[in-house]
């Protein structure tokens, strides 16, 4: 039987900053799972933070979409601050 | 049970009082509806569903037939997702009968979808089929199979899309041939014009012009944020302030809006908002289970009447949801300001739906609580519907979020996971499980074992079934076994299983004895493996589970043919044709019976009856097919080419074959790569069929063993071919292993390269000795293409076997199979009364090739009415009743000349 490497072997966890045309205010950091949502100057917002890998990211431009906000860009940050890459 | 439906998913929401004319949409919607699609792709708040509404209307006053369905999360999973679609089409148009899904074990993602495709092809009305926020849908077998659907839709039927996002379809492909029609954002934003008759019109606010103007500006003509402001003004005296005020702020408008419109509400309404907002769906008692009130309905029916963005779900007005916009906003201040309770309102949402027995939405509710023990409670009661539903991408979903330790004290659980586990192949977590399992195993022996166990913490919801744990573990561990390729633990742990279960447990023991078959066949065992497998068979049949019992036939039948037994292995699969075509609809399996005949009649060189079996077969459908059959069915085809002279075909036909290989657990004793080698032999393409040997890493001095004789047989007909004298030792040995065990199939198939080895080295006389074992063996049992696949040495070998004197009639009349071809030519030829069109010859050689209806319609671009038009002429001109005996009949009359291929 073939060796399966358990998912802690590797992860797809990465730094990630979405901003979004629009003013969300911090009290939004809930609904985006905790990630700092935080004034980008110019009427925009940026939310920061790690997402545990593609799918989840997706998920949360799903969310942003649903609310109706404009994309502006979504950015890969520092691929350092992943310990285990 | 059917899983239940949830009405309100299929109710098409009706225009509301005060909805603004959009005659320039509807217009837009109503040429949409004279092409294929119509896409109504845009943000949330852009009024999608409030257009294709007020659009209904209009289609509805026309006669039209119209289905709708709200999609949600749950639709994720195939199985619901077609349940849906069906039941919205059944609604639709309650006549066509035909709408049904047959109740199919592992439905392929367009088997459903030819279903509908077939049945709509049939309905005279216009119909109009929305599928509302298809948005949520991700599967991607499920954007396959509504893709083939738009594909072959018939020209009086309709689909709309109303989506967030452009779906992965092949709308590329649609809009190059102007089939679909596309309403996005910008034609949705209101114009000023329309935000003037919004706002002065139902709303009666008395605006100028220069207000309108400037919320029109802030909110870009989006219609929530229009509503909202809306809502916010009415009754305010001082509309022009909030105007200035709204206009200069930059807040996200929504936020903004939602505030002044909760800041306006009594608190008590505005909790309940903000409670209630966690809620998918929503009706009176379970929002007062939520809130701890007991106003729920008269609340809802307010916030209704107040237009506070509740949108009906039903025409009694009985359950409800939030406009997605408002919802998310309402959540997202819920989990700002009272982050603690979010858990304990979904909590008693889960509680509630229990109660009223909708446990996935129980289920999902326990998971968003993060309450692991209510959710695996949930699972365990749940799991037995959805598995009979086949809903098992969702319990998948459910079971793969549970923390291990969930697991720990439920045994059936834990069972519940394996098995789905397995389902799909997947290995990790089954050991855990299984170790869970067995620490309370001692409970399935009576009531105070069970007690006890209960005492000391075990968990089970389910106590009737905890007698069959045991078997049930004995039985995962042989799959597990099996998947490791152990066949030693899978023999010892499948009879464990048999043991264990019950007499009263005729599934179990059935499925015990399946896996203890397969086991013993892998290991050349099969006389062992055919008892176990009537065994199983039997069980199957007393346990109702006849399409298994097909399966089960497939397997009794490859094992006789290895034993040489031609004549029981055609009477086991003539008794599965018959149980699997007196039911109706036919019995998943009954297309792999006819794919077994056609390999039986091949092999007694009847040409016609395979050709007729295998277009029975694919008659059938691929859906009627076991997970076996798609390549089976190719493999067979293949044969049947070698045997007509076109190896080509058979080349294309085999690697078709290994694509769609599923071997469903059976172990691989006759692998493709094999069988095309073998072909690549006659075509002389020897360096092709060396590489084969190469990568298979077999080699002439290998010890034979049962599950890669075909490939040594293989290998020796490569040896003969390339010249070389290894082919008669091992030959030798192959021979003497399959008399060994009894293999007479396997041992007739050897005996001939033998012949040929012999013959090929000078040595005449061991080379027809050779020849008169194979014919003792073959003449009883009718084989025959194992010989005349050999083609010119054969010929040559069995032209100095007849000069001998007292030589046999079969090998006469063998030899005259060798010169004359295949029965083909002898068949008789009579004029038809009526000739066929070249179009119906067209359609004709279309149904000698394998492709499905659809498929054939799409090639002649025709639609599935024209198709079935021509095929009942051609039906009527050839004086047959189905395409099998279609094909049959061409055959004889030499209509189809150069066979169609693929």
């Amino acid at each position: 039987m073939a060796h399966h490497p358990t998912p802690t072997d590797r992860s797809d966890e990465a730094a990630y900053e979405i901003r979004i045309s629009g003013m969300l205010g911090s009290r939004w950091a809930g609904w985006f799972d905790g990630l700092t949502v935080r004034d980008g100057g110019d009427g925009t917002t940026v939310i920061t933070g790690l997402v545990a890998d593609q799918a989840a990211l997706f998920g949360l431009l799903q969310r942003v979409h649903g609310l109706g906000l404009p994309l502006i860009s979504v950015a890969r940050i520092d691929p350092g601050t992943n310990p285990r890459s | 049970m059917p899983a239940p439906l949830i009405e309100t998913k299929l109710f098409a929401p009706v225009r509301r009082e005060g909805t603004v004319a959009r005659s320039r949409l509807i217009a837009m919607l109503e040429r949409g509806a004279r092409s294929k699609v119509t896409l109504v792709s845009a943000p949330p708040g852009f009024g999608k569903s409030t257009l294709l509404a007020d659009w209904l209307g209009v289609a509805r006053a026309e006669g039209r037939a119209l289905g709708w369905v709200s999609l949600d999360g749950s639709d994720n999973d195939a199985a619901s997702f077609w349940m849906y679609l069906v039941a919205a089409l059944q609604r639709a148009i309650p006549d066509a009968e035909a709408l049904t899904e047959g109740g199919d074990p592992r439905p392929g993602p367009t088997d459903v979808a030819t279903a509908i495709v077939n049945a709509l092809a049939g309905v005279p009305s216009q119909t109009v089929l929305v599928l509302d926020d298809y948005h949520v849908i991700e599967e991607p077998a499920i954007h396959e199979g509504v893709s083939f659907l738009i594909d072959h839709l018939p020209s009086n039927v309709h689909v709309v899309i109303a989506t967030r996002a452009d779906p992965p379809l092949p709308l590329a492909r649609l809009r190059a041939r102007g089939e679909l029609v596309e309403i996005r954002a910008g034609d949705l934003r209101f114009s000023q014009d329309e935000a003037a008759a919004y706002l002065n019109g139902p709303m009666a606010l008395g605006l100028h012009a220069p207000d309108i103007a400037a919320l029109e500006g802030r909110t870009e003509g989006w219609i929530a944020a229009l509503q909202l402001a809306a809502l916010s003004m009415t009754g305010r005296a001082d509309a022009a302030t909030f105007i200035a005020d709204f206009a200069g702020d930059d807040r996200y408008i929504v936020d903004y809006l939602v505030e002044e419109v909760l800041e306006r509400q009594p608190p008590r309404v505005r909790e309940f908002l903000l409670q209630t907002s966690i809620l998918g769906r929503l009706t009176g008692t379970l929002c007062d289970a939520v809130t701890g009130g007991s106003d729920g309905k008269a609340t809802l029916d307010a916030l209704d009447r107040a237009n506070l963005f509740l949108i009906a779900l039903d025409d009694r007005r009985r359950w409800y949801r939030y406009h997605h916009l408002f919802g998310d906003v309402l959540q997202a201040r819920l989990l700002d300001e009272q982050p603690e309770v979010v858990a304990a309102l979904h909590d008693r949402a889960s509680a509630w739906f229990e109660r009223n027995g909708d446990l996935p939405e129980a289920v999902g509710h326990a998971l968003a609580a993060s309450n692991v023990e209510r959710a695996a409670d949930l699972i365990e009661v749940a799991a037995h519907d959805l598995r009979v539903n086949r809903q098992e991408q969702t319990l998948r979903r459910w079971l793969d979020v549970l923390p291990d330790a969930a697991f720990d004290d439920r045994p059936m659980l834990a069972m519940v996971h394996v098995g789905a586990l397995l389902q799909t192949g997947e290995t990790r977590h089954v050991e855990d499980r299984l170790e869970a399992a067995e620490r309370w195993i001692a409970a399935a022996r009576g009531e105070p074992e069970r007690n006890a166990a209960i005492a000391a913490g075990m968990i089970v919801r389910r106590t009737d079934a905890l007698s069959h744990l045991p078997s049930q573990i004995a039985l995962h561990r042989a799959g597990l076994a099996t998947f490791r390729g152990d066949v030693t633990g899978t023999i010892a742990n499948a009879r464990l299983a048999l043991d264990a279960a019950e007499e009263g447990a005729p599934l179990e023991r059935g499925a015990a004895a399946g896996i203890l078959a397969l086991a013993q066949w892998a290991s050349g065992d099969l006389e062992a493996a055919h008892q176990s497998w009537s065994q199983s068979a039997a069980s199957l049949a007393a346990a109702g589970h006849h399409a298994d019992a097909l399966g089960v036939s497939i397997g009794i039948s490859d094992v006789e043919r290895a034993q040489g037994r031609l004549h029981a292995a055609r009477r086991t699969l003539e008794r599965g044709l018959r149980i699997g075509t007196e039911a109706e609809p036919p019995l998943r399996g009954t297309a792999d019976m006819h794919v077994g005949l056609a390999e039986l009649d091949r092999e007694a060189n009847d040409l016609v009856g395979a050709a007729a079996h295998l277009a029975a077969s694919l008659d059938l459908g691929e859906a009627n097919g076991l997970p076996q059959n798609a390549y089976r069915q190719r493999v067979a085809t293949a044969r049947l080419r070698v045997a007509e002279g076109d190896l080509d075909a058979a080349v294309e036909l085999l690697d078709e074959a290994s694509r769609r290989y599923d071997g469903d657990f059976f172990p691989d004793v006759r692998p493709i790569a094999a069988v095309r080698a073998r072909v690549q032999i006659l075509q002389g393409r020897l360096d092709v069929a060396r590489a084969w040997a190469e990568a298979a890493g077999i080699a002439a001095t290998d010890e034979p063993t049962y599950l890669r004789e075909f490939e040594h047989a293989t290998l020796a007909r490569l040896l003969v071919a390339e010249g070389s004298d290894a082919g008669v030792a091992l030959s030798e040995r192959l021979v003497a292993a399959a008399e060994a065990g009894q293999r007479s199939g396997s041992a007739v198939d050897i005996l001939v390269v033998l012949a040929l080895a012999l013959h090929a080295r000078g040595h005449e006389a061991d080379a027809l000795a050779a020849l008169d074992r194979a014919i003792a063996i073959a003449e009883p049992e009718g084989f025959a293409r194992v010989f005349l696949d050999e083609g010119p040495p054969m010929a040559a070998l069995l032209t100095v076997a007849v000069r001998r004197p007292g030589a046999s009639a079969y090998s006469r009349a063998l030899l005259a199979g060798t010169t004359t071809g295949a029965r083909v030519a002898e068949a008789r030829r009579q004029p038809l009364i009526e000739q066929l069109s070249d179009r119906e010859l067209e359609v004709l050689r279309l149904l000698a090739s394998d492709l499905d209806g659809p498929e054939i319609a799409r090639e002649l671009y025709v639609s599935v009415n024209t198709l079935r038009t021509h095929t009942k002429n051609i039906f009527a001109k050839l004086g047959v009743n189905s395409r099998r005996a279609a094909v049959s009949r061409a055959t004889e009359l030499g209509l189809l000349g150069n066979r169609a291929r693929r």
